[in-house]
């Protein structure tokens, strides 16, 4: 599941946006605290480290100046010191201002990156960084939700032709520039670097799967064995998701309305029932769907006392949160941090976890370092792909190279110290064929 | 020397050179009796000891067998289940290394694959009949057959006469005490004297260990005894990791449905249930748990399985194994509630624990056999189950039991307990005794070389900071691994 990228309301606050000289931090006395961060982080990202070192020695971005909204985290900070190294001038706006690590920022700005994020700032600060980091005129840019593509091609006119192309994050902001690319509105090429068959792997189906258990158990500090755990939605992060709780003891119940999916879990072993049998069943309920009202008041109201609800999908629809305040005879917030408790007129009670939204970075840390090692891992060589290659790519969306995946992933392997086997020329030339047959 | 005549009943000798090949590749896969055999060749430590067996008859078997021979003793064995012996075993087994089918130099068996209650129990009091002695001075026993023959013919002697079975006693025991009736009028105190003989039995499962501490409790145990299957080398690995593998194999190849997406239903949690439930989950089904022990109900609860009385599932469940170790487990009335086609199965030691008499007795129901050892019973309604191997131990009938490797820990197990009570006699009171930790342990030791096991060694230091010798015992005895 993709970090979530919450963009400010419109009926939020509008402040004066900072000021235009410099990098705008929160605090330039963090950065040795955001140094310490991004090495951690850094330790747990071999593939970008190997990158790093190829950029360093080849400079595939010398001379070009990338703008890049995202997250500013410590993984981000080590994407952005990957493509520094390549001879880039990267600029950093927030791609969420609610993520905004202010050490990280204010390491990364010390360490000549120019950096345009403060955590908490409002609406209209949050779009005046996205314009300072595009002033100085970017030939690459990389986004996350397509909040800067559309800022560009909306307010600084002047400077897309300049552009070469860039890299866009998550589906969200992919679907978003499909359609200004059938609008006609897209100047340049744009990589889609969200669903790789390496990213998909590793992120949804080790990242979201660990890291959606993380969140539960920091929020509840409940013992999964031999509890019943509801998995609604056999996905890929569905399937994580219940892999790892079965591996802790649960015993798991998947509900679906894909057959085909519903039957893998079946032969899987995993139990199958429609929500509203489940209902009654379960002790914990994981949402994984992408979809909206996959636990109603009709689920709520049959559910065991103290059942605890989360949601892994990317929104926070998929549990019908007003139905469980309209249930509910009284609500005790925070009866652990990122836990409500909801009390039905009965006395029975259901525990809600991170409101509803997305548990893994609401209670948990998100993906761990090494997940964003593989999404930024095909970041960093997409973008040196379109810089090389972006006369020749048309003014749309593309997709990731294949080799670009395979690098990667060849990549995480040697950091994993894994060897693996290579065709013979024999080999190639009898699975190409198709005279031969037994 | 001409050659002794080897007496014997098995189905077929000219199985034999199949059987001989099998044995040849198990023992590579029993490394534990092989190191035995080396070990003990010079000092013959079974020389004089005359050994009764009354085991499955396997491949397996065959290789513990001549590991006994090897260590200077003389044995005759019966299979302990009508349906368990392969037959290229037995047969091989008699034939032995030197011989050809005809002319036999091997060891004394009787067993064959499909015997009648009848020829079962003739089959026993065979293997207990040596020639010109009382009988054996040793017993190798699985699930205490063989003892209780002993046991019952020397009480029946005692009390004068052999009573009349009862109206609602089981069709086996009526066969027993026919037997024994037999005997006391050919051969009076045949079954006192035997008894006298015999220095100890080895035991080498959880029903007949059962049957040995009951004997003895009551104070009608006649010989010591040494209980093989607590030891951990045995019940932890032959139980649970044979079982895991056999169980799936019986399924296969009695019904070959997927398992897959199947609902798999455990009666049991001990050893052999985990065993069964890890394997059943491995292959994709969703595994329920019956229990009637809370501890092993909430362990399996808390490895994630369901846990609910049979009464629950059995109308949705697709495949019932039992695995408790008691009887009546799963009823005519259950298996009249069961889905069409539902697969029945037992891995229990006796057939008691799937109630075969009572889906026998059910009004207007019929049987079509489909093949050896799985029979379709029809009801009237006309919904059918299918039962396994006649509700005997399915990872046996359906398929050939544990693999080598793990009856090789069990058997080695089994060799070590002889020796000792062989050769330690006095040391084993009237009782019923485990195998020391350290044996226990050398057990262990003797299968990880063929495993590729690097085992790290306790410094001196480290060995005295936790209060053990360098080289074990490492655990308490109250240890649960």
């Amino acid at each position: 599941m993709a970090r979530t990228s919450r963009t400010p309301t419109a009926t939020e606050p509008v402040r004066e946006a900072a000021g235009r000289a410099g990098p705008d931090i929160a605090d330039p006395g963090l950065a040795e605290a955001g140094n310490v961060r991004i090495e951690w982080a850094r330790g747990a990202m071999p593939v970008l480290g190997l990158i790093g070192e190829r950029f360093a020695a080849e400079q595939p971005l010398r001379g070009l100046t990338v703008a890049a909204c995202l997250h500013v985290t410590a993984e981000t900070a080590v994407l952005l010191r990957a493509l520094r190294d390549g001879g880039a001038r990267v600029l950093l706006a927030a791609s969420n201002p609610l993520s905004t690590q202010d050490d990280t920022a204010a390491a990364l700005a010390d360490g000549g990156i120019g950096v345009f994020a403060r955590a908490g700032v409002d609406r209209a600060t949050y779009y005046a960084h996205i314009r300072r980091a595009l002033e100085p005129g970017p030939d690459l840019v990389i986004d996350d939700g397509g909040d800067l593509v559309a800022a560009l091609h909306a307010d600084l006119p002047g400077l897309v032709a300049n552009v070469r192309g860039g890299c866009e994050s998550t589906t969200t902001g992919v679907i978003r520039l499909r359609q200004m690319a059938a609008a006609g509105a897209l100047a340049f090429p744009v990589v889609a670097v969200n669903d790789t068959e390496a990213k998909r792997m590793v992120d949804n189906g080790c990242g979201t799967g660990q890291s959606v258990i993380d969140g539960i158990l920091r929020a509840t500090n409940t013992l999964l064995a031999g509890k019943t755990v509801v998995v609604a939605g056999f996905g890929a992060c569905g399937q994580s998701i219940a892999s790892r709780a079965r591996g802790l003891g649960a015993q798991v119940i998947v509900t679906e309305i894909d057959p085909v999916r519903a039957l893998g879990a079946v032969l899987q072993g995993f139990r199958v029932l429609p929500m509203r049998a489940a209902a009654e069943l379960g002790e914990a309920f994981v949402t994984a769907t992408g979809s909206r009202d996959v636990i109603t008041g009709e689920h709520m109201a049959v559910m065991r006392d103290g059942a605890l609800l989360a949601n892994a999908g990317h929104f926070d629809v998929e549990i019908d949160v007003r139905a469980l305040d309209g249930l509910a005879a009284g609500v005790r917030r925070e009866v652990r941090p990122h836990a409500d408790e909801y009390v039905r007129g009965d006395g029975r009670r259901l525990l809600l976890l991170a409101e509803g939204r997305v548990v893994n970075l609401v209670a948990a840390e998100g993906h761990p370092a090494a997940v964003m090692d593989v999404s930024f891992g095909i970041q960093a060589l997409a973008l040196g792909w379109v810089a090389s290659a972006a006369g020749s790519l048309a003014a749309r969306v593309h997709e990731v190279p294949g080799s670009i995946d395979a690098e990667v992933a060849r990549l995480k392997l040697a950091s994993l110290d894994t060897q693996i086997d290579t065709l013979t020329p024999d080999q190639r030339e009898y699975l190409a064929s198709w005279q031969r047959g037994s | 020397m001409p050659a002794q005549t080897v007496p014997f009943k098995v189905a077929d000798l000219s199985l034999a050179t199949f059987g001989r090949k099998e044995i040849q590749l198990a023992e590579h896969e029993m490394p534990g009796l092989m190191a035995v055999r080396a070990e003990y060749k010079a000092s013959q430590p079974l020389r004089g000891a005359r050994v009764t067996g009354s085991l499955h008859m396997t491949i397996q078997t065959a290789v513990l067998i001549e590991t006994l021979a090897a260590l200077g003793a003389r044995v005759r064995w019966a299979s302990c289940n009508i349906f368990s012996t392969q037959d290229h075993a037995a047969a091989a087994v008699v034939v032995g290394p030197d011989g050809t089918p005809d002319e036999p130099r091997g060891i004394p068996v009787f067993a064959w694959k499909g015997e009648t209650l009848e020829e079962y129990w003739w089959c026993t009091d065979q293997a207990l009949t040596w020639d010109g002695q009382s009988g054996p001075n040793m017993i190798l026993d699985d699930g205490g057959d063989a003892t209780l023959l002993v046991h019952k013919g020397a009480e029946y002697e005692q009390a004068g006469a052999v009573p009349s079975a009862a109206g609602d006693d089981p069709a086996e025991w009526r066969v027993i005490l026919d037997l024994l009736r037999r005997s006391l009028a050919g051969q009076p105190g045949r079954w006192t004297a035997l008894a006298a003989g015999v220095r100890g039995v080895t035991e080498e499962t959880t029903t007949g260990v059962h049957r040995l501490y009951e004997r003895a409790a009551a104070g009608t145990l006649l010989f010591p005894a040494i209980n093989v299957n607590d030891s951990v080398t045995k019940s932890k690995f032959d139980n649970k990791y044979g079982t895991r593998h056999s169980l799936i194999d019986g399924l296969n190849r009695a019904t070959d449905v997927l398992i897959g997406g199947k609902t798999a239903v455990i009666c049991g949690y001990g050893d052999v249930g985990k065993g069964c439930a890890e394997s059943l989950r491995g292959q994709g089904a969703r595994v329920v748990v019956t229990e009637i022990d809370p501890i092993c109900a909430l362990q399996a609860a808390m490895d994630g399985f369901q846990v609910a009385t049979l009464d629950d599932v059995v109308s949705h469940a697709d495949i019932f194994v039992s695995a408790t170790g008691n009887r009546d487990v799963i009823t005519a009335t259950h298996m009249g509630r069961m889905k069409h086609q539902a697969i029945v199965g037992n891995i229990g030691h006796f057939d008691n624990e799937i109630d075969m008499a009572g889906l026998a007795g059910v009004a207007g129901i019929t049987r079509v056999n489909v093949k050896p050892q799985v029979d379709q019973w029809v009801f009237p309604d006309g919904h059918s189950v299918i039962i396994l191997s006649e509700g005997r131990l399915l990872n046996l009938g359906n398929a050939t039991g544990h693999p080598s490797f793990v009856m090789s820990n069990s058997f080695t197990n089994q060799v070590i307990a002889q020796v000792e009570l062989f050769t330690k006699t006095d040391k084993y009171s009237l009782g019923v005794h485990t195998l020391a930790k350290h044996l226990d342990e050398k057990v262990a030791r003797l299968h990880l070389d063929a495993l590729g096991v690097r085992l790290t060694r306790l410094t001196k230091e480290q060995a005295d900071y936790i209060g053990v010798p360098v080289d074990g015992p490492y655990k308490p005895d109250t240890y649960r691994y």
